[in-house]
C-alpha cells in the first residue's frame, strides 16, 4: 500500500486525528461529524460534477454534430456551467397562481435529495464508502424509485395539464424500465452470492478471492440491458421523449424556472451518473485495476460509461413512445426473464465453488470454465431474442405492405373504371 | 434516552403525524402524499430495528409502487379536485381500528393469558391434541434492551430470510401461494389490456372499409336513382374514395 493508492483513507485518518485532538471530543461525535463532512464532500462532488460533465457534454455532442459548442465563456468555453449557475440564480423565480404552493416547491428538493442519497453507498476504493450495507445494490435500485414521487409532486403541484401530461408519461417510462434493470441486477447478484457492491467488486477481482473476470464478460447480455435500461430510467436520449427540448416545451417541468428548474436537472445528471457508476461496479468490476490507485480506475471507469451515455446522445434520434414501450415490454421484460432463469440453471449446474458443489451437486468447474459457459449462454439468449423479435417485425411489417399492395390494386382498378 | 430511542420517537411521530394528516385531509392528493410520508417513517423504524432489507423492501415496494398506484387512482378519479370527500362509515371504522388495535395491544402487550383450545366448540375438534398454552406478551425490543437482553439480529438475516422463504417446513407454500396470485393477476392484466395483433387489425381495418363502400356504393345508387339528370355527381363521389 503505497501514500498514492491511500491517499483517501490518509486524508479521512488526518481529519478524523485533527478533530478529535483539537477539540476533544468523545468518539460518538468525532465519528459523528467526520460522516457528516464526508457526506458533504460526497454530494459537492455529485454537484461539482454535474457542473463540469454538462460542459463536457455540450461540448462532445457538438463535436459530433460537426458544430463548436460552448466557446464564448472563458477560454474554450470552459466557465461555461459557472455562466450557467449564475444565470439560474439570478432568473425570475415564478410560482404559477394556481399551483399547490408546498408540493409545487418540495418537489425539485425531494428529486435532489434522492439523486444524491444514492452516492451513500458508492465504493470509490476500499474503505471509501459511504456505508457498506449488504443490501447495497437493492438500496440503489430502490432510492432510484423514490424520485418518481417527486416527478408526480412536480407534475401535479403545477396546476398545468401539460406539465401532469408529462408527468404520466415520465412515471409510465421509469416505472416500466425499473423491471428489466432490476432483473439483470439479479444475476450477478446470484453470482457475487451477495448484495453489498463490495462483495460484488471482491467477486470480479483476483486480489480478495474473486475469479478475476468483469462480469461484463460473463454476462454481456445482462450488461446490455442494464445499459439500455439505465438510460430509459435516467430519462436521457433517446429515451428523452418526455422531455423532447426540440419537439415539445418540456415534460413535468415545464412550470419550474430558475434554481428549482436547475435542482431538477441536477437531479436527472445526478442520477445519470450514479447509474454509471452502478454500472462500473455490477459490471466493470468497479474500483478494481492495475498500477492506478483504485479511485482513479473507478472514476476513469465511469466516465468511460457517460461518454458512452453521451455518444449515444448524440448519434441515436430519439424513438417514439409506443416504439419505447413495446422495446421495454415485448423485448427486454421477456428476454430477461428468459436470460434469468438460464442463469440460475447453470449457475446450479455448473458451480465453481467446491463447498456449494458439494452442498447442492453438480458438476464443479473452474471459474474460467463457468464464465464461458455463462457467456455463451447469454449470447445464446441475445441473439434469440434478437431474431424472435426481428421475424415479428418482419411479420408485421410484411402484412402492413400486403394490406398497401391491395388497396394500391383496388384504387389503380377504381380509377381505370 | 438513547440516540436509537430519540429516533424512535422521531420517527413515530412522523408516522403518527402523517397518518393523522392523510385521514384528515381535505385534500386527496396531500393525503396521498402523506400516506407517502408515513411509509417513509416505517421506512426508518425498520432501519432502527437493524432490518435493513425490510426498509428498502418498504421504499420499492410501498413507496416505488403502491403508492404510485393510489396516487394515479386519485388523480385519475374524476372532479376529485373541489370535491370534499365525505364519510358516512366512521363509526363502524373506528370500531375496526379500536378492535385491531386491541388485539395488537394484547399480543404486544405484557399481557399473558392461560388459552385451552379443547374448551372452545370448533377447534376442539381441529386441535385434538392441543394442550393449554400461553398467549400473548411478545416483549418488546425496548422493554428487552432495558432488561439487559439486548437483541443481536445476525449478519446472515437475509440469507435465513431467503431460505425460511424455500424452505418447505416454513414459508414455502405461502410464498408460491403468492407468487401463483401475482402470476394470474398479472396474465388478467395483460389480457385485458392486449392490443390485437396486426393481422386482426388489418382484417377489421377491411371489414370496416366494406362497410363504407358498400355503403357508398347504396348512397350512390339511392342517387342515381333519385336524380338520373345529373351523373356529375356519381363521378364526383366515385373519384372522392
Amino acid at each position: 500500500m503505497s501514500f498514492i493508492t491511500d491517499l483517501l483513507n490518509i486524508i479521512g485518518n488526518f481529519i478524523h486525528g485533527i478533530i478529535q485532538s483539537i477539540f476533544g471530543f468523545s468518539p460518538f461525535l468525532v465519528d459523528a461529524i467526520t460522516m457528516g463532512l464526508a457526506a458533504v464532500i460526497l454530494c459537492t462532488f455529485a454537484a461539482v460534477s454535474f457542473m463540469g460533465l454538462t460542459y463536457v457534454e455540450r461540448k462532445l455532442v457538438a463535436r459530433i454534430q460537426d458544430r463548436v459548442g460552448p466557446n464564448q465563456a472563458g477560454p474554450v468555453g470552459l466557465l461555461q456551467p459557472i455562466a450557467d449557475g449564475i444565470k439560474m440564480f439570478t432568473k425570475e423565480d415564478t410560482t404559477p397562481a394556481a399551483a399547490d404552493r408546498w408540493v409545487y416547491n418540495l418537489a425539485p428538493l425531494v428529486i435532489a435529495v434522492f439523486a444524491l442519497t444514492t452516492y451513500a453507498v458508492l465504493p470509490f476504493a476500499p474503505g471509501i464508502v459511504g456505508t457498506n450495507l449488504n443490501i447495497g445494490a437493492f438500496y440503489v435500485l430502490a432510492i432510484g424509485s423514490g424520485s418518481i414521487i417527486a416527478i408526480i409532486m412536480a407534475g401535479w403541484g403545477s396546476n398545468n395539464k401539460y406539465a401532469l401530461l408529462g408527468a404520466f408519461r415520465t412515471v409510465a417510462q421509469l416505472v416500466g424500465y425499473e423491471v428489466p434493470m432490476l432483473l439483470n441486477v439479479l444475476p450477478v447478484i446470484m453470482l457475487a452470492g451477495s448484495m453489498s457492491l463490495i462483495d460484488i467488486i471482491d467477486h470480479q477481482t483476483l486480489a480478495n478471492g474473486g475469479t478475476g473476470i468483469p462480469n461484463i464478460v460473463l454476462l454481456p447480455f445482462c450488461a446490455l440491458v442494464f445499459l439500455i435500461s439505465g438510460i430509459a430510467e435516467t430519462a436521457r436520449s433517446p429515451f428523452d421523449l418526455l422531455e423532447a427540448e426540440s419537439e415539445i416545451v418540456a415534460g413535468f417541468h415545464v412550470e419550474y424556472s430558475g434554481m428549482k428548474f436547475a435542482l431538477f436537472f441536477l437531479g436527472e445528471y445526478v442520477n445519470a451518473l450514479a447509474v454509471a457508476f452502478m454500472f462500473t461496479v455490477l459490471f466493470l468490476g468497479g474500483y478494481a485495476g492495475p498500477i492506478l490507485p483504485p479511485y482513479v480506475w473507478m472514476l476513469l471507469k465511469a466516465a468511460a460509461v457517460f461518454t458512452v451515455f453521451m455518444w449515444l446522445r448524440g448519434t441515436l434520434p430519439r424513438i417514439r413512445v409506443d416504439q419505447m414501450h413495446n422495446m421495454n415490454w415485448k423485448f427486454l421484460v421477456p428476454a430477461s426473464i428468459v436470460n434469468l432463469i438460464l442463469v440460475m440453471i447453470l449457475l446450479k449446474l455448473f458451480p465453481s465453488d467446491a463447498a456449494l458443489a458439494q452442498a447442492n451437486g453438480g458438476i464443479l468447474v473452474t471459474p474460467a470454465v463457468q464464465a464461458g459457459i455463462l457467456f455463451a449462454s447469454n449470447l445464446v439468449v441475445m441473439l434469440g431474442a434478437l431474431a424472435i423479435a426481428a421475424r415479428r417485425a418482419r411479420g408485421a411489417r410484411l402484412a402492413e405492405e400486403e394490406m398497401l399492395a391491395a388497396r394500391r390494386a383496388e384504387n389503380m382498378a377504381a380509377a381505370k373504371a | 434516552m438513547t440516540l436509537q430511542l430519540i429516533l424512535f420517537f422521531v420517527f413515530s411521530l412522523v408516522v403518527l403525524g402523517a397518518a393523522l394528516f392523510v385521514v384528515t385531509s381535505r385534500n386527496l392528493f396531500r393525503s396521498a402524499l402523506m400516506l407517502v410520508l408515513s411509509f417513509f417513517g416505517v421506512a426508518g423504524l425498520y432501519v432502527l430495528l437493524d432490518a435493513g432489507l425490510f426498509a428498502v423492501a418498504q421504499i420499492l415496494i410501498y413507496i416505488g409502487a403502491i403508492s404510485i398506484l393510489i396516487i394515479f387512482a386519485v388523480m385519475l378519479t374524476r372532479g376529485m379536485q373541489g370535491m370534499e370527500p365525505r364519510n358516512s362509515q366512521y363509526v363502524g371504522a373506528a370500531v375496526v381500528a379500536a378492535l385491531v388495535f386491541a388485539g395488537m395491544l394484547f399480543i404486544l402487550g405484557p399481557f399473558r393469558v392461560t388459552f385451552d383450545p379443547q374448551s372452545v366448540p370448533l377447534l376442539n375438534l381441529i386441535f385434538r391434541n392441543a394442550t393449554p398454552r400461553e398467549v400473548g406478551a411478545v416483549a418488546w425490543p425496548y422493554a428487552l434492551e432495558q432488561a439487559g437482553a439486548l437483541r443481536v439480529v445476525p449478519e446472515t438475516y437475509i440469507a435465513d430470510f431467503g431460505r425460511a422463504l424455500v424452505d418447505i417446513n416454513q414459508y414455502l407454500l405461502p410464498f408460491l401461494l403468492i407468487a401463483l396470485m401475482v402470476d394470474v393477476a398479472l396474465a388478467g392484466a395483460v389480457h385485458i389490456a392486449r392490443q390485437r395483433r396486426p393481422q386482426e387489425m388489418i382484417e377489421d381495418r377491411q371489414e370496416l372499409e366494406a362497410e363504407i363502400a358498400s355503403e357508398q356504393a347504396a348512397i350512390e345508387a339511392l342517387q342515381r336513382s333519385a336524380a338520373p339528370a345529373l351523373p356529375d355527381t356519381a363521378v364526383a363521389a366515385g373519384n372522392e374514395h
